[in-house]
């Protein structure tokens, strides 16, 4: 049972058992658009490419990958990139994120 | 206009932005402080994105089933066929068109996440994003037809071709019976985004509701 765990990263489920096909789908939110094309940009500009994005997403672990609908995934996953990359430090991003918050608790007044 | 439609009613939410948006505008704006992107690279992909939608790819089979010449062209380099109708390639990949005949049915998938031919038909939906098609579409693509309604007969062949981060493919599906002396807009118009994905068949019935 382990060797499954060993032998295959999260996002590997070719062939895995799964349930019946919901045929959903949502039109995206804009910040999921955003996201979308803030991907794009980062791979336009040699920053992050899809390769890499989809193992940061894998590192993220089966647990966190199974949690996290699609885009959220990946702006957890631009973020550590970013880090490893030092072109951004979780300090920044996190007095960022507090600033970003209050503007918008501000504009929605 | 009634004054429940003001022009300059303020955009309002129901919900607090998520902690995922709040990363994303953090995210954006210190890449644009430091001079890694810009905001008008961001604003020019969004509207890149707007303006990939299925109808390109639609185009694309009215043409290779009207033109034999452009049909051959498309199969032995599907990249460069797109470009030939205006059709840009924005991410960097390569278009394998795969051809259903008579005895060949195909179907796309990315097992291990997303990948899709999102410069002609825009972006998928969620379900080709989702464990079970993503799963069970390379081991019983069968049975996975059969849940889009799509049965085909067991002496036909059905070929899964699974994406990669630069490797993307697009069905060509057969040209429905009935369609004979059809213009190339009215042939588009019957193509639709889950027949190019090859989870169902071309029908001329799509044409009523398109």
């Amino acid at each position: 049972m382990t060797a499954d765990f060993v032998s295959r990263l999260p996002n590997d489920i070719g062939g895995a058992e799964a349930g019946s096909i919901v045929q959903v789908d949502h039109v995206l939110e804009p910040w999921e658009k955003r996201c979308h094309a803030l991907a794009d940009v980062l791979d336009f500009k040699k920053i992050i490419n899809t390769e890499e994005k989809r193992k940061g997403v894998e590192a993220l672990g089966a647990d966190l990958i199974g949690k996290l609908p699609y885009y959220e995934r990946w702006i957890v996953t631009f973020a550590n990139i970013l880090f490893t990359k030092g072109l951004l430090t979780p300090t920044e991003l996190a007095e960022k994120m507090a600033e970003v918050e209050a503007r918008f608790a501000a504009e929605a007044g | 206009m009634s004054e429940h439609d003001h022009p300059h009613e303020p955009i309002t939410s129901d919900s607090k932005p998520s902690y995922y948006e709040i990363m994303e505008t953090a995210v954006r704006e210190l890449l644009i402080g430091k001079g890694l992107i810009t905001a008008n690279e961001i604003r020019h992909q969004i509207e890149v994105l707007d303006s990939r939608t299925p109808a390109l790819g639609a185009r694309v089979v009215a043409k290779a089933w009207s033109d034999p010449t452009f049909r051959e062209r498309l199969l032995a380099d599907g990249r460069a066929a797109c470009e030939e109708l205006g059709i840009t390639f924005y991410d960097d990949t390569q278009l394998i068109v795969l051809e259903n005949t008579e005895t060949v049915h195909n179907l796309i998938v990315c097992t291990l996440c997303s990948c899709y031919p999102r410069p002609v038909l825009g972006l998928p939906p969620d379900w080709y994003k989702a464990k079970p098609y993503r799963a069970r579409a390379v081991s019983e693509p069968r049975k996975v037809l059969a849940e889009f309604g799509t049965i085909i007969p067991d002496d036909v062949e059905i070929r899964v071709s699974d994406s990669t981060a630069v490797i993307r493919y697009l069905v060509l599906p057969r040209r429905p019976q009935g369609t004979e002396g059809w213009s190339e807009d009215e042939l588009a118009a019957i193509v639709t985004r889950d027949a190019m994905i090859g989870v169902i068949p071309v029908t001329v019935a799509e044409r009523a509701a398109s």
